[in-house]
């Protein structure tokens, strides 16, 4: 029997229980009957809502969960959700401890450095990893990072991403208006207009040249 | 105890010397103990901006090797008794100074004047660093050109990285009419790029031309140039003063975004 079927978290506003990915509904009905039992009474009667991850239940089973909660403790049902509904999918991951089980569509992984200011001209940043800045990056200002370029303001100056040769890195900004981009040995300059985006924009390679796009809801970068 | 400001550019001939000597008198008239100090070494200019060239018998680097004492070094103006000026050394070169030797004599000077204002070299050399090392505040002095604000740029980067927390813009040489046929850049251009506070907007001025020739600064003449009150606002700001901006552009509209923008009032 898989011993971790679910977890248990307490929060402020009371206590959720998350069914963690691959765990069949059985296990899951055991393993929750076992764990309310011991700590009944360190739950007592607060608060608690079940995060499903990514399984549907059918109604049978959601009435088999109820009555698991109401039988082995004084818990108070508030929420039975699922984490596309609320929780981030991160969560299911982060518990597992393993990103495998999960689809990792869309998801980064790595050190980041983040920078609280803007960057002016003449200042250049050399990362192993992801940069991100909260603030501009000025025209003169320069940032290599092996992974990911985060600006949270206008991006004026040059950003090189996947600077260690990785071409499936990006650069993100409020604001993207570089004077150069350059990911991996990909090189792009600004156009020779000067508009600024109204919007969000990533920039990333497809065929060994550097594409911009706005951000939308939903994407894979 | 009085405060040390180190007007700065990074870019040359923007007029960092032509600030200095019209904010030096502008706050001498409101009856602050001033001293100029010119840190342009090899370069000296200030002097003559002043006229006071042929007072000159000692200079700054006399006294940071000590062959005369401050206070023979300093110069009286001529119409203001309480405004001073200590020379830069025109025959040695920006090395013959350290920023140490600079932090003490600032220290030194504040003790006595109200305002140390330190006229500084364009660059971002050894003469940059003697002449921020004692400053507690910073005026950056750009022009409406991208070569001028890119320069300001690293420089505020610079007295970021040198600890000096506080500092202002001030953009000289704007020509409205330049600007609204869309020729220059715009004020909120500059803000955009460099977001610091603006203390300032010095319109181009031929007057400033004629009088700097004579030895005297606009700022005397307040009610006949544009530039001269434009310092006059600057040298009250100094002082912690709320004077409104002059309005260049003759429009209403872009003032209130302008003020919006820099956080003074409606
Ligand atoms: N607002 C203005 N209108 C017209 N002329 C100006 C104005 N400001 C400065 N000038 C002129 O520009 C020139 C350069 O000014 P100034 O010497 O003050 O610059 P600077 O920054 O000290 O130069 P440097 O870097 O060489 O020390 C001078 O001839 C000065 O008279
Ligand atoms: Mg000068």
């Amino acid at each position: 029997m898989n011993k971790y079927a679910v977890e248990f978290k307490g929060t402020k506003e009371g206590v959720t229980i998350y069914c963690l990915e691959g765990a069949d509904f059985t296990e899951i009905l055991s393993d929750l009957a076992a764990k309310l039992r011991q700590r009944a009474s360190f739950f007592g009667d607060a608060e608690v809502s079940i995060d499903l991850g990514n399984r549907e239940l059918t109604e049978e089973e959601r009435e088999a969960l109820i009555t698991t909660v109401t039988k082995n403790s004084r818990l108070r049902l508030k929420s039975i959700h699922s984490s596309q509904e609320k929780a981030p999918a991160i969560t299911s991951a982060k518990r597992q401890g393993e990103m495998e089980d999960l689809s990792l569509d869309g998801f980064k992984e790595g050190r980041a450095l983040v920078i609280k200011r803007t960057l002016r001209s003449g200042q250049y940043i050399r990362y192993p990893g992801h940069v991100i800045v909260l603030g501009d990056v000025n025209p003169g200002a320069e940032i290599a990072a092996d992974g990911d370029i985060y600006v949270f303001g206008t991006l004026r100056g040059i950003a090189h991403a996947g600077a260690n040769g990785d071409r499936t890195a990006s650069v993100v900004a409020l604001r993207l208006a570089p004077t150069q981009l350059r990911i991996a040995d990909v090189i792009s300059r600004a156009p020779d207009h000067d508009d600024l985006p109204d919007q969000p924009e990533y920039a990333y390679v497809q065929d060994l040249r550097i594409l911009i796009a706005a951000i939308t809801a939903k994407q894979n970068t | 105890m009085g405060e040390v400001i180190v007007i700065t550019s990074g870019k040359g001939g923007v007029g960092k010397t032509t600030t200095t000597a019209n904010l030096g008198v502008g706050l001498a008239l409101a009856q602050k103990k001033v001293v100029l100090i010119d840190a342009d070494i090899g370069l000296r200019n200030l002097d003559v901006v002043m006229g006071l060239e042929n007072r000159i018998v000692y200079d700054l680097v006399d006294v940071v090797e000590g062959r005369c004492r401050v206070k023979q070094a300093l110069i009286r103006d001529k119409r203001y008794d309480n405004l001073f000026l200590l020379p830069a050394a025109q025959t040695r070169d920006k090395n013959a100074v350290s920023p140490e030797q600079m932090k003490k004599l600032c220290e030194e000077l504040k003790q006595e004047f109200d305002f140390v204002l330190v006229d500084c070299p364009a660059g971002i050399e050894q003469g940059f660093r003697n002449a921020i090392a004692g400053a507690d505040r910073a005026l950056i002095v750009t022009t409406p050109e991208v070569s001028a604000v890119r320069d300001a740029d690293r420089i505020i980067g610079l007295l970021e990285a040198a600890e000096i927390k506080s500092f202002r813009l001030v953009i000289n040489r704007l020509r409205p009419e330049m600007v609204k046929r869309g020729d220059m850049l715009d004020i909120d251009d500059i803000l955009e790029i460099l977001a610091i506070e603006l203390i300032g907007v010095i319109p181009d001025d031929e007057k400033i031309i004629i009088s700097t020739n004579r030895g005297e600064q606009v700022v005397t003449n307040a009610n006949d140039s544009p530039a001269g009150k434009a310092y006059l606002n600057i040298a009250q700001r100094l002082l912690g003063e709320t004077v409104p901006f002059l309005d260049l552009y003759q429009n209403q509209s872009f003032f209130s975004r302008l003020k919006r923008l820099i956080g003074l009032g409606g």
